[in-house]
């Protein structure tokens, strides 16, 4: 063999056929970064896997490309790789055929959740002061998410059974993928546009890749300036995104958003039922209530028979009248009796009494004055000197010679003294 | 009163009935109210009542709208 002289064909072919045989080739799985990332227009893609010292070409064929690839592979990503070495012999190289991609790191993915978690929570953008109240009654209801896919079903059919009233505005972007994030970034300001009650930005389960966008710091900080109460969905009930923690209200699901977003019809209806009900009611007490008084009322005398007015009126006239009447009868009777009293006063009504008197009281003092009387001692024989008018009570005011009378009882007889 | 919302005409709704329920309202005044409650509880069913079925709709990037179709 060793004077045998090979075309490069034939060696090429010679080293992939030794490259096939080798079963440990034929089923690998490697892991590197993606770099130099290319896409023809047949819909094969080009790159190659590096890590920090080492390269391999790969190529990912369309073929395979459509049935496991479930996102769009970028330059830089950390992969793990299915797939199988051979050599390409047109070039003389040997490369990976990939048939499976699946991003390595899903550690790397939680510390960066958590870590722009942690901050975002620092900043604020969780914080409960900041949620907005989400409508109750809305009329229109905006919803950021795939326009295919059962998210968006679920969340119409839901809307449309629980409150037929209120329409619904889709605002379609992907929702994996690195353009997902812009795209419901864009999507959540151009909504702000069509005057909606409540958004609903999510879609529906996956990996945590796939939920990915849902985690990126401008998806997070879009929500948290949206005007719109916003109410998150992504995922099932055990996924928690970053979206969750900013929005104003978190469902567990697309169709948790659409009964948080919308009231039932029926329990609505029923409310106004009630209030109707209520406000009539309460008329119909106070109709009521005012009757009762007025019949009350109306049962009064004084209404039932308003001449008790006046008779009522009359009687205390009467009252006054027969008090006036009594005491001025009261005074001319007290007048009266004083003037009866006068009237029968003895002095008026007998004076000769009086005088009788007054002569009995005068003869009787008369009597008196006559026991006094000297005339009355000369009836009894005694005389009375007398010089004129004067009477001489003692001898020694009569001298000899001096004339003097000496009174009798029945006359006088003028004497001298010897 | 009939460029209210649906919210504000129950709101309003809510509070007259409570006023009516609760308060000392002279007869004069709670008939003027009751007259009220029964516009917004017209309003309200008429509004619940909107034949109309809701229709989902698509805005495009151009901002133009279209009906949803989920087979799109």
């Amino acid at each position: 063999m060793e004077d045998k002289t090979f075309t490069v064909s034939e060696i090429n072919k010679y080293i992939n056929r030794i490259l096939k045989g080798d079963p440990n080739l034929k089923n690998i799985q490697i892991k590197g970064e993606i770099s130099n990332y290319k896409t023809f227009p047949s819909g094969h893609s080009y790159f190659t896997l590096k890590d920090e010292t080492s390269q391999i070409p790969a190529v990912f064929f369309k073929f395979n490309k459509d049935r496991f690839l479930d996102f769009e592979p970028e330059n830089g990503m950390k992969v793990i790789i299915k797939g199988k070495i051979e050599v390409y012999e047109n070039d003389g190289k040997y490369q990976l055929y990939v048939t499976k991609i699946q991003k390595d790191g899903i550690g790397d993915l939680f510390a960066r959740f958590e870590q722009l978690k942690k901050d975002l929570d620092k900043e604020g953008l969780f914080k409960d002061t900041h949620k907005k109240e989400i409508p109750k009654y809305p009329q229109r209801i905006g919803v950021v998410t795939a326009q295919t896919g059962a998210a968006i079903r679920d969340i119409i059919t839901t809307i449309k059974r629980r409150y037929p009233i209120c329409e619904i505005l889709v605002f379609s972007t992907l929702v994996q993928g690195s353009q997902a994030a812009p795209q419901i970034v864009r999507q959540i300001k151009h909504a702000q546009e069509f005057n909606i009650d409540t958004l609903i930005v999510g879609r529906g389960g996956g990996s945590i890749e796939d939920l990915w966008p849902f985690n990126e710091e401008i998806v997070a900080r879009e929500i948290y300036a949206c005007k719109i109460p916003v109410i998150s969905a992504v995922g099932h009930e055990i996924d928690f995104t970053i979206a969750d923690f900013v929005a104003d209200k978190r469902a567990a699901t697309p169709t948790a958003a659409a009964e948080l977003a919308v009231p039932s019809i029926q329990e609505v209806k029923n409310n106004v039922d009630q209030l109707s009900n209520r406000i009539n009611k309460s008329i119909e007490d106070k109709l009521l209530e005012n009757k009762t008084k007025l019949e009350y009322i109306s049962q009064k005398n004084v209404l039932k028979n308003p001449e008790t007015i006046y008779e009522i009126k009359g009687m205390r006239l009467d009252s006054l009248i027969s008090r006036l009447d009594f005491s001025s009868k009261n005074i001319i009777s007290q007048n009266r009796t004083r003037l009866f009293k006068l009237e029968n006063s003895i002095v008026l009504k007998k004076p000769e009494e009086i005088i009788k008197a007054k002569r009995e009281a005068y003869l009787k003092n008369f009597n008196k004055l006559e026991v006094l009387n000297p005339l009355l001692t000369l009836k009894r024989g005694y005389t009375m000197a007398k010089s004129g008018d004067k009477v001489i009570s003692s001898a020694k005011d009569v001298k000899v010679g001096d004339e003097i009378d000496i009174e009798f009882n029945d006359g006088t007889v003028n004497t001298r003294v010897i | 009163m009939e460029n209210l919302s649906f919210e504000e005409s129950l709101e309003k709704l809510e509070e007259i009935v409570n006023k009516l329920e609760n308060g000392d309202v002279p007869l004069d005044d709670a008939i003027e109210e009751f007259k009220k409650a029964m516009d917004l509880v017209k309003i309200c069913n008429d509004k619940l009542n909107d034949a109309e079925e809701s229709i989902a709709k698509i805005v495009k990037d151009n901002g133009e709208i279209v009906e949803f179709n989920s087979s799109q």
